[in-house]
């Protein structure tokens, strides 16, 4: 019996910390195990006790890259148990923010953590000798996106404007057009950023994902819509527990999350689009079609492609919502709390942020839920990397080590906190 | 040198992350103190985001908290003219990217100052909510000491002190 076990103790180039061991057995592949840590489990423990006027500001520190994903999505759930019914300039202004945080934290994994895969370096800096260009146009468009957030937010990390019911203060007119042309810049840096990565070499792979976004009437959803899956699940969000489930592994002190009955699931930019391709622009879909990409992508290396197309949408949205913006009359609506239940869920960029909470007649937090979307795909990247490792075993363990990093990387996992060195240990009987 | 501002003094760091506030209660006692000619900023560690601002100075003394070693509150001064940062710089970092990684890139884009001197506190306690640790506080003031006479060295021109 030939036994190999594959350890990585640290994933370079995630968001935080994450390692990975991977058995083979017999030149089959046994297992391969994702360990991650996930602090939104401490963060729910932390929010009992404490008022709804704290929730926005203490759910913001639970993620540097994706503030606004927690942020809104305990907004909505406030307002959604409090019955309150917010200004649509001020839904407006919730996408633009939002814009802002799928433009930086898309435009950092694109270009700065995932293309070096792609193009045989160890990372942006060696990168960087080669492609100046495109770095730097990375970090502008990095830059546009927290351009936006720190406008709207008042800062780019932890943002203090938005509350329940709206935003402590809302931009004049005139301050969210002098953004306008960055805006258009950005836009620009995007369709060159879309036509780059697509010329990646991308691995020959698929695999038959169930496909899960939010799905709105009308836009490519952000901060809004129903929660639809590509095998026929249609619900409001706050029947998600319905559907969905999360358990313990001894592996991880993650909650790996499955559809009920069926099992792992896919959200994120791959979803997002195969769900929604038809709510895009007639331009976008033509620069995907261009780019290679149809309307439903099921090679989880060309997820690249999807993150720039994204930010590209994100991009015109935010050129779009600008020009339409009329302050509202009062900037966030009067907020009465109550003893109720209310739920939450938008679009993160690496996929739905879903809320539960549970408030006392004075608007204390009984009881909180958050289901982020690193610990809703866990059981997607180990089945990618179960596949992935499959079409390796052959192959030496440093190359099923490189391919199954990538394959990670491919998620834009977003963990606790970061490293940058990796020991590999290889058990041979 | 670059006028108005040709030294730029960055305080990295999290005021709601106990000793991760070390950097900016450091920038707290230096403002309005520092050479006419230096730029005080604070940053919560998004550095990819203000690469292109460093271009605008000759000189950056950056100042930042160090991941625990045993040693609570002790001042460590790195001069980059003389080696790249170790990368327990790197492990408090909340993005993939940390101090010395931003460095050597700023350096490849043509972005970095010619001189960077990097002050580092090593911390204790980083919870949420925490305040600064005891010895950390008590590094602040010797350490705002030491960043004071670097920037008005670096200021005049003498490079190589």
């Amino acid at each position: 019996m030939t036994t190999r076990t594959i350890k990585v103790d640290y994933l370079a180039r995630v968001e935080g910390e994450g390692a990975l061991d991977l058995h083979i057995e017999n030149g089959e592949v046994t297992a391969a195990n994702l360990r991650i840590f996930e602090p939104p489990r401490f963060f729910e423990a932390f929010l009992r006790g404490r008022s709804y006027t704290e929730l926005p500001d203490i759910v913001a520190r639970i993620c540097g890259i994706c503030p606004i994903a927690y942020q809104l999505g305990a907004i909505q759930a406030v307002e959604d148990a409090f019955e309150v019914t917010v200004d649509p300039q001020v839904s407006a202004l919730r996408r633009l923010i939002y814009c802002g945080e799928w433009i930086q934290s898309h435009a950092l994994h694109v270009v700065m953590l995932h293309a070096p895969d792609f193009l045989g370096y160890p990372d942006a800096i060696q990168m960087a000798e080669q492609h100046r260009e495109a770095v730097r146009r990375g970090l502008a468009l990095k830059q546009a996106g927290n351009a936006l957030m720190c406008l709207l937010g008042g800062r780019e990390i932890h943002p203090v404007s938005l509350r329940a019911g709206g935003f402590h203060r809302v931009p004049t007119k005139r301050e969210l057009e002098v953004l306008c042309d960055e805006m258009k810049q950005a836009r620009d840096l995007a369709k060159e950023l879309v036509i780059w990565v697509s010329s990646f070499p991308f691995p020959a792979f698929e695999r038959d994902y169930e496909f899960v976004a939010l799905r709105h009437d009308q836009d490519y959803p952000i901060t809004a819509g129903r929660i639809v899956s590509s095998e026929g699940i249609d619900i409001a969000i706050g029947d998600y527990e319905h559907e969905f489930e999360e358990r313990q592994v001894p592996h991880s002190t993650a909650l790996q999350s499955s559809v009920k009955r069926r099992g792992a699931y896919l959200v994120g930019p791959m979803a997002r689009y195969a769900i929604n391709h038809d709510r895009l622009p007639q331009s976008v879909q033509e620069l995907a079609d261009s780019a290679g990409i149809g309307p439903i992508c099921r090679n989880p290396f060309q997820s690249i492609v999807i993150r720039a197309l994204e930010i590209l949408h994100a991009c015109d949205e935010a050129v779009r919502l600008i020009a339409a913006y009329e302050e509202p009359s009062r900037p966030f609506a009067p907020v009465e709390p109550r003893a109720a239940v209310g739920f939450g869920c938008t679009e993160a960029p690496r996929g739905i942020c879903w809320h539960r909470y549970e408030f006392a007649e004075d608007g204390t937090i009984r009881n909180a839920r958050i289901v982020p979307p690193t610990s809703q795909n866990q059981s997607s990247v180990e089945a990618d990397l179960k596949a992935v490792a499959a079409l390796l075993v052959d192959k030496a363990d440093n190359a099923i080590r490189t391919r199954c990093e990538m394959t990670i990387r491919n998620y834009d996992p977003c963990i606790s906190c970061a490293a940058h060195f990796l020991k590999l240990t290889v058990h041979r009987p | 040198m670059n006028a108005p501002h040709s030294l730029l003094v960055l305080a990295i760091g999290n005021p709601d992350r106990g000793d991760d506030a070390a950097a900016w209660e450091v920038a707290t006692t230096l403002d309005g103190l520092l050479p006419e000619s230096t730029a005080l900023l604070r940053s919560s560690g998004d550095f990819l985001s203000m690469l292109d601002q460093w271009q605008q100075f000759d000189a950056m003394i950056c100042i930042d908290a160090a991941a625990p070693q045993g040693n609570p509150g002790k001042i460590s001064r790195f001069d980059i003219a003389a080696g790249p940062l170790p990368t327990s710089l790197d492990a408090l970092s909340s993005h993939a990217f940390g101090l010395g990684q931003s460095i050597a890139l700023a350096k490849r884009l043509g972005f970095a100052p010619a001189r960077i001197v990097v002050y580092a506190i090593e911390g204790e306690n980083f919870a949420v909510g925490e305040p600064l640790s005891q010895g950390v506080a008590a590094a602040v003031m010797p350490a705002s000491k030491a960043i004071l006479s670097e920037a008005k060295r670096l200021s005049e021109g003498k490079l190589d002190a």
